[in-house]
This record gives C-alpha cells, sequence and structure tokens, in this order.
C-alpha cells in the first residue's frame, strides 16, 4: 500500500531476493528449525524430523511463490557443523544462523565457512548484545548477510530502535558506534533490519511503525518477529489451551500486519507454523501487490503470488 | 489485592501474601497450590521479565526468599539474569553485571528497588529442578528460615516515557520523520528526522 520516495535497496541471497518497494518481491519467511520442543537435544532422528520441516516449508514456498529460509537455531557449538551440513543437504536456497549462546554463534560461522556455505548464510543477529569475539569471527567467516536488530531495551520508540542502529545507543560494550556500521566494518553486504517485536505494554506497535519509517530512513529491508508479541501476551497464553484455532488467526493477523505496513521478511517461528502462515501472508501479498501495481504500475517480480495464486 | 501487592502483574498466581516465599518457574507451567508459597509463575525474558519479578517481589515484604526453578529459558537465560542481579546488581549502563544473556538491561526500574530487592530475599538457586516435591520441601525449609517482614513494601512505578509528537503536513500520520500522503506515497518529513 505504500511507496517509498527513497531509494529501496535489496538484498540477494541465494536465488532470492528481499526488499525493494512494497509489492515488488515476495515477502521471505524465515522458520526457526531445531528449535522448541522435540528438538530439546539433537539426535539423528531430531535431525530428520527438523529436515522434514525445511523440505515442507521449501514446498510451500514453491506453491505460493513466497521466499523460504530455514532459521538454523543451533545451541550447541558442538552440534553446529552437523546441523549446517545437513540443512545443506536439504536446500539450495539461503539459510539463517541463529543461537541464544555467542560461542555457539562463532562456531556456526566456522562451521558455514568450512562447508562453502557463507554465500549463503544470513547471521541472526547482530544484537547489542554482540561480543569481541563475535565480531572477530564476522570478520573471518562474513556471511552474506545479516539481521540487524534493532531493540534498545532503554528506548522502546521508533527513535530509540532507530538510534540503536545509527549510533548504538551507548550501550554496546564490544563496538563504538551503531550496529549497522557494526556489520558494515565486518563487511557483510547484505542488511536486513529487524525491528525488534517487543511484548504489549513495552511499546509493542512501534516495531510495526517502525518498518515504514526505517524503510524511509534507511532504504533497507525490514522485518520483524511480531509472534513474540503474541506469544507473550497473558490472555492468548490462559485461552490458548482450549483454542488453538484463535491464537492461529491472530498469529495470521500479526503476521499479515507486517507486509502491510511495508515490511519485506518475517521470522515467524517454529517451522512447523508454515503450513498457516505461508498462506495468510500469500493473501496479504497478493493484495499489496495489486495495489502496487494498479496504482503506482510497479513491476511485480516474476513468481511472486500476485502471478502464481489465481 | 492482587493488584496492589503485585502491581506490574506477569503471569503469576497468587496465594496467602503472608507466605515468605516467591516461586519463578522459568520455561516451566508448574503449580505449587498452598504450602509456604506466596506467589509462583514463570518468566521468560532476561530484562522485562526481571523487571516485573524485582517489582512484584520488593511490593510485598512478607516475600524474604526466591526459589528459581524449572528449565532455563533457551534464548534468555533469564534464571541466569535474575541470579546475577541478586548477586551483582546493574552497572552504571543498567546491565546486569555478570550475565551472559543478549540483552540483559534493567530499564524501567529505579536502583533503590534492585538494592531493595537483592535486600530483602535470599535466593535459592535450583535451575534445571522440575520435580515438584523437590521444590515444594525447599520451600518448607525457607519457610522454617524465616527472618519475618521486611517492613513496608515498595510499589515501584514503570517510568512513564512522554512521546507526543506533532506530525505537520501529511495526510496520514505514522511518525515524525514521514510525510504519507493519503494513497500511501511516503516522502522524508521536511521538517523533522529520526
Amino acid at each position: 500500500m505504500f511507496y517509498f520516495t527513497k531509494d529501496q535497496n535489496r538484498v540477494d541471497i541465494g536465488g532470492l531476493s528481499i526488499g525493494g518497494q512494497p509489492g515488488k518481491n515476495p515477502t521471505a519467511l524465515f522458520g526457526t528449525a531445531f528449535y522448541g520442543k522435540g528438538f530439546q537435544s539433537i539426535d539423528d532422528e531430531s535431525i530428520k524430523r527438523a529436515i522434514l520441516l525445511i523440505k515442507e516449508q521449501q514446498k510451500l514456498s514453491e506453491q505460493t511463490g513466497l521466499s523460504a529460509i530455514p532459521d538454523i537455531y543451533i545451541k550447541d557449538a558442538c552440534m553446529a557443523l552437523k546441523i549446517i551440513g545437513a540443512t545443506l543437504e536439504s536446500t539450495k536456497g539461503p539459510f539463517a544462523i541463529d543461537s541464544s549462546d555467542s560461542k555457539a554463534r562463532v562456531r556456526a560461522l566456522e562451521a558455514a565457512d568450512e562447508l562453502g556455505a557463507l554465500s549463503r548464510t544470513i547471521y541472526n543477529s547482530i544484537n547489542l548484545g554482540i561480543t569481541e569475539d563475535e565480531i572477530s569471527a564476522l570478520k573471518e567467516h562474513t556471511p552474506a548477510a545479516a539481521i540487524v536488530l534493532a531493540y534498545n531495551p532503554r528506548d522502546c520508540s521508533v527513535d530509540g530502535r532507530a538510534d540503536m542502529l545509527k549510533s548504538g545507543a551507548g550501550l554496546i560494550n564490544s563496538y563504538e558506534g551503531g550496529l549497522l556500521d557494526l556489520a558494515r566494518d565486518a563487511g557483510i553486504k547484505g542488511l536486513l533490519v529487524d525491528t525488534g517485536a517487543t511484548p504489549f505494554g513495552n511499546m509493542s506497535s512501534e516495531a510495526i511503525r517502525a518498518l515504514p519509517v526505517f524503510k524511509n530512513l534507511f532504504g533497507m529491508p525490514v522485518g520483524c518477529s511480531i509472534h513474540n508479541t503474541l506469544e507473550s501476551w497473558n490472555w492468548m497464553k490462559d485461552i490458548r489451551p482450549e483454542n488453538e484455532q484463535a491464537y492461529q488467526c491472530a498469529n495470521a493477523c500479526a503476521n499479515g500486519l507486517i507486509p502491510l505496513y511495508g515490511g519485506d521478511f518475517i521470522v515467524y517461528g517454529p517451522i512447523s507454523e508454515a503450513k498457516l502462515v505461508f498462506p495468510s501472508v500469500a493473501f496479504v501479498d497478493k493484495l499489496i501487490a495489486e495495489g502496487a501495481k494498479d496504482y503506482f504500475n510497479s513491476q511485480i517480480s516474476g513468481g511472486h503470488p500476485y502471478e502464481k495464486l489465481k | 489485592m492482587c493488584e496492589s501487592l503485585y502491581p506490574w502483574g506477569g503471569r503469576f498466581r497468587n496465594q496467602d501474601p503472608m507466605m515468605p516465599v516467591a516461586v519463578v518457574t522459568l520455561s516451566e507451567e508448574m503449580d505449587f497450590v498452598g504450602g509456604p508459597i506466596a506467589i509462583y509463575g514463570n518468566m521468560k525474558t532476561e530484562n522485562l521479565g526481571v523487571e516485573k519479578v524485582i517489582a512484584n517481589i520488593v511490593s510485598n515484604p512478607n516475600i524474604r526468599f526466591l526459589i528459581i526453578c524449572g528449565s532455563e529459558v533457551r534464548g534468555h537465560r533469564s534464571g541466569e539474569s535474575l541470579i546475577k542481579i541478586h548477586e551483582n546488581g546493574i552497572d552504571s549502563n543498567n546491565r546486569v553485571i555478570g550475565a551472559s544473556s543478549a540483552v540483559p538491561f534493567i530499564e524501567n526500574l529505579p536502583k533503590e528497588a534492585i538494592e531493595r530487592f537483592r535486600h530483602q530475599v535470599d535466593m535459592v538457586d535450583m535451575i534445571g529442578v522440575t520435580d515438584r516435591k523437590e521444590i515444594f520441601d525447599a520451600a518448607k525449609k525457607c519457610l522454617s528460615m524465616n527472618p519475618g517482614t521486611y517492613g513496608e513494601p515498595m510499589h515501584v512505578k514503570m517510568v512513564e516515557k512522554q512521546n507526543e509528537i506533532s506530525v505537520g503536513g501529511s495526510d496520514l500520520a505514522l511518525h515524525a520523520s514521514l510525510e504519507v500522503d493519503a494513497y500511501g506515497v511516503v516522502w522524508p518529513a521536511a521538517h523533522q528526522g529520526c
């Protein structure tokens, strides 16, 4: 529904284009694999299940035209090589590496390099907690792209989030400057900005408002994982055991907000949700692309849900 | 009663407020009906979750022990954050000293509340324990050592942020840095930047 007068850069990785003017390219959907119930410990059986889910997500991408990217969660550094190796056997496209443990993130970069896959790797994420070891690893094993997280615990407003990207808001111990400069200094070419979903009561709406604001400000692909706001909502937690459909409808609604407000990618949570998320986002994408074509005469990319889903 | 005792809310069960034990179950959903437990519930995040737990504990001076149990929260390490803030407090940048999670920043609590929390309760580290009986036994042991009320409650107010912004020249208002016409064309605002 929006058209930005500022030039919009794309991130081209592993055969996918992310970003650009709204409606131009399909939304990229990151489903997190090797995470959640059933993946507390990783063995051959759980790897097999995760790979099946990655392939199902890919099939949905082929059906709908939306871009699918597996977000590979690596809990333990020692499993990085095995998990990334298995992922590479199951997909030809880009993948993200994700972990809460900085040692695992560093090891994942090394493993992606060892496997010759850095040109397909998206680092998820560069955030204010980044360590000096991670910065060194990013310089040595530079991934093609990174998600840069704008979350600013001191100021969750759009301006506070922008400040994290531009100046670091005085909160980054390992680097003097903003997260975008940090990523560029590491040599990462493809930057995706995650506006940083927050719970209700913590300026949650600003993660959505920041989508068009950051596209206007930085001209970069933007997105977020708005499902985190939904999952932290106590009322929904209370009713979900009795009414899973209510959660799924709300999740579809929440994810649809991202492309509606100009967002280019969604980190939608567990990859097992793919079959519910892809159709609802395809609807929003098709609607936006039709609007972009009808009013702005935008050229829609081939294979977009606009063309694919009649 | 609940709102005045625990004004920051959260996902918890409120029992007898005169009891001296609070239980944080981290990523687990567990039930502890009765016994010496005043309040129990889970806690997911290393920043906002920790803030709520602290604000809700200092508002009830009868709570003198905090048991942390259940599986650590993957991706957040919120249990470790709570242990470390109790051990070390926060630095001048509001970061929990010694916490290894990504964003252990405490931005909505005054330092006095954190210091009060550190003195008001003794911490019982049972991270990783999910056996209900074992946790209940630990709570009973706390009851036997109860030093009594800490004194007056401390009611912590969340910092109110003033963000009223006027947007001039736009058909639609979304943010001060944007001008949006009624058809959805977005222009950088001439008068104000982000």
